[in-house]
């Protein structure tokens, strides 16, 4: 096997956004609120990290005050853009005509696809911490579309399982793509088994976990390739997110 | 000799928004014309979506829903 990238916690670009100045259009709330973003790879300012890995653009590992923090309405073309709410509650409104909200577990799938706005933002009392995926499409400017699904632990705990993609119980978006979530209650061992070919970035919310030889920790990621099963080794009670991406 | 042609126009794509600009297509509205080389547009030109500056356009080589 062999590992494209680690990326430790602390390694990530890091942007602070306030919703006055520069931003106060973009950027919702009330004059404290405040997003902050961890971004794996170059997006907006950062630029001097990691470009991509495979089809994956973005991953955004968020956090909204409350108040009313978020995105205001704001146009994408293209890009399928994916969010996993890790605990608070989003509010999405796109022009695909859905409001919806989500909470801990939840996540969706907006493929902008020839064109499309939304909005996200925090109106509840507590912290929105919520993971952004972005990744190119397998076609441009297609029909734009909208799907929500839930993972539950309860379920589907101590289980690589699928949350987009062609498995049963998935989200299918059409596209080469495949987002995983790995919930551990203890120490367990795990394997993985990617198309081959395909790369997958793994990252780790919460907990320890080994994958290659590599010991990750809270926020740390991992990026491999080139073997088609591949031990992960959680360490503790842990969450992660795998991505499979063709490369 | 059209075909030939048409191959070798390139696709960006804006990873800023996912705004996407077809060499092939040009953006009239914004008044580029169709067969506008990427090369041939400013430096200082911005994506008209989102403000992402040129630099921040990767090229991109993927099919047109519509051509799948």
């Amino acid at each position: 096997m062999s590992v494209n990238f680690i990326l430790r916690a602390g390694e990530r670009g890091f942007s602070r956004l306030v919703s006055t100045g520069i931003n106060a259009t973009y950027v919702a709330g009330h004059p404290d609120g405040v997003i902050t973003r961890h971004s794996s790879f170059n997006f907006h300012e950062y630029q001097s990290g990691i470009a991509g890995f495979g089809s994956i653009r973005v991953f955004g590992d968020e956090v909204f005050s409350p108040g009313g923090t978020g995105y205001n309405m704001h146009p994408h073309h293209n890009f399928i853009i994916a969010a996993f709410v890790l605990s608070g509650a989003l509010t999405h409104v796109n022009t695909i005509g859905k409001v919806d909200e989500l909470r801990a577990g939840d996540y969706y799938v907006f493929s902008a696809g020839s064109g499309g706005k939304h909005t996200e933002l925090n109106i509840g009392q507590e912290d929105l911490q919520v993971i952004y995926l972005w990744v190119l499409p397998d076609h441009l400017l297609g029909p734009p579309s909208y799907l929500r699904g839930r993972f539950d632990v309860a379920v589907n705990g101590n289980a690589i399982t699928c949350l987009i993609g062609n498995e049963p119980g998935a989200l299918p978006i059409g596209q080469s793509i495949k987002v995983s979530r790995l919930v551990n209650d203890r120490a367990r061992t795990h394997v993985y088994r990617p198309v081959r070919g395909n790369g997958v970035y793994a990252f780790v919310l919460e907990g320890e976990a080994e994958i290659a030889g590599t010991l990750l920790a809270r926020r740390d990621s991992l990026a491999f390739s080139g073997e088609e099963r591949v031990e992960i080794a959680a360490r503790s009670a842990s969450d992660l997110l795998l991505v499979e991406t063709a490369l | 000799m059209q075909g030939c042609y048409n191959g070798t126009m390139k696709k960006y794509l804006c990873l800023g928004c996912g705004f996407s600009y077809d060499e092939a297509r040009g953006l009239p509205e914004h008044g580029i014309v169709p067969g506008t080389r990427w090369a041939d547009i400013p430096d200082d030109w911005v994506c008209p979506d989102c403000g992402t500056p040129k630099s921040g356009f990767e090229m991109v080589e993927i099919p047109y829903w519509s051509q799948a």
